[in-house]
């Protein structure tokens, strides 16, 4: 529970203009510009100013149906390239240059000038056949489809380095392809292995490691092995369609003050989380949010990889925690933001926003708290009662409980040497209903805020973004 | 399909089902409905609904008298969707007990917030007429498109196989459920078509 008297609140700050008439699907800001990328059912990718808050151009005459999802290749400088996946089964790649879409001041500070925004409109896609009058058909250039997938083509997502765009689909596949030359692309991997719908498709923020979210309610991990891209986890554990999985950044943060007599907890915490690296966060139609942990190799392992080759690159994963539970429909999209909050929404049109926080060792929960950190390191005993202690909705603080990736028992020790106390739980610090009033929301983003101080980019001030089934894009701040 | 699953199936006379209609609102319009899809989004011709200031009556509801001060209810539900045809037989879901009153739920979406959500889900459980009809995902995707395409947006619309009576209800409800497998099932043309000759018999009204 947050202990400040007055609780966040999620405010509108703003809602997108103008909206897609119909079902608005996914929102992706751009990695740099104060730009956001809205896939929508009529076709279309609007480009809005997150400075204004108002449509600067749309993508048109591409896809064949709903644009389902979209993502901005990161590292690119002067020019923005943004990959869209359809309904249609293709993958469009998309290129524009920067300097033509700084909204015009005159245009667009003053939100009036509705000729110029149904001009951008007009000029904003190209056509099939590339055929608007003027000169700006060059402002969104159609570079190239990428075609493969069998069915609708559900998530699309670049590397952190840009050169890898993953892409999935209903078919049950995922693919990997790799910018081998200017709009030439390759296809480096399609993997198989899911036995249902691919939901959604994330690359770890440091590692080209991919997570992939189906229909057959496991995420699956992916990376390069000597060539070859292979299955590296299999995280198991939800009851449903897993529908989106997000990343933490590479810099994990915990909310709060470490109690007096903690710090040793604290630091247990952050040395197991380097070891770990960045966590992967996945929601569900089971309602459930978990959180998953890479449990580091052991070298003692290493001689078992003259037997099994393959098993050089399998990881092991464990689901860690699960948020605490505050949807009621099911959750499409969790976002985990720079600063380490998580936003998640749904079905059900809540918008909830989440802190891992240091546990306090308050009630009940102290006496066994306190004892396990006396136990010290070595405490495999304290798994089964870790969980009876009182944090409220933490039911299911897994750490070496429940499921853990495709394991074979060989990492059965570790649990001992990586137990690590409880020292944080995650709560729910804000909560907002009827975000899009009465329709569902389909994703939910973070991007920093970008519409004051001349548009500099606040890092320390996020805003969220969602979308919904009404066609809308409404961006909110979340004032702590 | 060649081939018919159920050649002989159990059949209500159209007396014997549910309604409180009177006569003249029965008979299905000769419309053909236009934009099966396009209505499928946040469009304009939801039934009015009290709890949404954005169904203005217009021209299509004006027609229905009182339909716009009556809660919607387990009938009004059943109405939508008995007219339904089934995909092999030229007969409507209602009167292949498909569809069946006592089988229609509407429950606050938050119960524990009473009135002051406005969000009502609705479950409709399907009796399929054999229980391994494989039509079962087509005649429950034409119930499900229907009722969201009548229904205003505050209705969270949840179609599944009664208990018991099919096969691979599972897998069906699974198929149902999923949001975004619906969204694209209906940009298929294929399967636009059957649902649309499905629903050809429904009043026009809010398609």
């Amino acid at each position: 529970m947050p202990s400040a008297s007055s609780l966040p609140q999620i405010s509108h700050l703003a809602t997108l203009e103008p909206s897609s008439p119909s079902r608005a699907w996914l929102t992706a800001p751009h990695p740099t510009l104060p730009l956001l990328a809205t896939c929508s059912s009529d076709k279309t990718v609007r480009i809005y100013s997150l400075t204004t808050f108002t449509l600067l151009s749309t993508i048109t005459g591409g896809h064949k149906r709903s644009i389902r999802t979209c993502a901005w290749k990161p590292n690119l400088k002067g020019e923005s390239v943004l990959a869209t996946g359809s309904f249609d089964a293709s993958v469009g790649i998309w290129r524009h240059y920067d300097n033509d879409m700084n909204p015009k001041p005159k245009d667009v500070l003053s939100g009036l000038d509705f000729d110029a925004r149904d001009k951008a409109i007009a000029d904003g896609g190209m056509g099939e056949n590339g055929n608007a009058d003027e000169d700006e058909d060059e402002e969104w250039r159609f570079a190239i489809v990428l075609d493969g997938h069998e069915s609708e083509v559900k998530s699309v997502a670049w590397s952190a380095g840009g050169n890898l765009l993953a892409t999935c689909s209903r078919d049950k596949s995922v693919w990997v392809w790799e910018e081998v030359g200017e709009d030439d692309y390759e296809t480096v991997a399609v993997m198989q292995e899911h036995e249902g719908d691919v939901k959604c498709v994330a690359w770890h923020p440091g590692e080209e490691l991919l997570a992939s979210a189906s229909y057959d309610d496991d995420v699956r991990l992916w990376r390069e092995d000597v060539d070859d891209w292979g299955c590296c986890g299999v995280l198991r554990g939800h009851g449903s369609t897993v529908w989106c999985v997000g990343w933490e950044g590479e810099v994990p943060r915990v909310f709060g003050d470490v109690e007096v007599g903690r710090e040793d907890m604290r630091g247990k915490w952050v040395e197991r989380r380097e070891g770990s690296g960045s966590r992967l966060m996945s929601c569900s139609d089971d309602l459930s949010i978990r959180v998953w942990r890479r449990r580091p190799k052991e070298r003692v392992q290493q001689s078992r990889l003259s037997i099994i080759r393959s098993g050089s690159s399998e990881e092991n994963w464990v689901e860690e925690v699960q948020l605490p539970k505050v949807h009621s429909r099911p959750i499409y999209a969790v976002a985990w933001s720079k600063s380490g909050r998580v936003v998640s929404t749904g079905g059900d049109g809540i918008v909830a926003v989440y802190e891992e926080r240091w546990r306090k060792a308050g009630g009940d929960a102290e006496s066994k708290d306190t004892k396990a950190l006396e136990d010290g390191v070595d405490r495999s005993k304290v798994n089964g009662d870790s969980k009876t202690d009182g944090a409220e909705g933490m039911e299911g603080v897994t750490t070496g409980a429940g499921s853990t990736s495709e394991n074979n028992g060989q990492q059965e020790k570790q649990a001992e040497t990586e137990e690590v106390p409880e020292a944080t739980e995650w709560v729910v610090i804000a909560q907002l209903e009827g975000a899009h009033g009465v329709f569902e929301v389909n994703h939910v983003a973070w991007a920093p805020r970008r519409d004051k101080n001349g548009g500099s980019n606040l890092e320390h001030e996020e805003l969220i973004i969602t979308t919904g089934d009404d066609g809308t894009v409404k961006v909110w701040s979340l004032d702590v | 399909m060649a081939e018919i699953l159920n050649a002989n199936p159990t059949i209500r006379n159209a007396s014997d089902l549910p309604s409180r209609r009177r006569q003249g609102h029965t008979q299905p319009s000769s419309k053909t409905p236009k934009g099966l899809f396009s209505g499928t989004v946040p469009p304009s011709a939801y039934l009015s609904d009290p709890f949404s200031p954005s169904s203005l009556s217009d021209s299509e509801l004006s027609d229905d008298d009182n339909a716009e001060i009556e809660p919607i209810d387990e009938q009004e539900i059943y109405d939508l969707i008995s007219p339904i045809s089934d995909p092999e037989h030229p007969l409507t879901l209602g009167s292949l007990s498909v569809v069946n009153l006592p089988d229609i739920f509407l429950t606050p979406t938050f119960p524990e917030r009473g009135s002051s959500s406005p969000l009502t889900t609705l479950t409709v459980l399907i009796t399929p007429t054999i229980t391994h009809c494989s039509l079962a995902t087509v005649i429950g995707l034409g119930v499900r498109v229907r009722l969201e395409q009548a229904l205003p947006p505050r209705f969270r619309v949840d179609v599944r196989i009664k208990e018991g009576t099919h096969s691979t209800a599972d897998q069906v409800n699974r198929q149902l459920g999923d949001k975004e497998r619906v969204a694209a099932a209906l940009e298929n043309g294929t399967l636009m078509g059957v649902l649309r000759k499905m629903l050809e018999g429904c009043e026009s009204r809010a398609v």
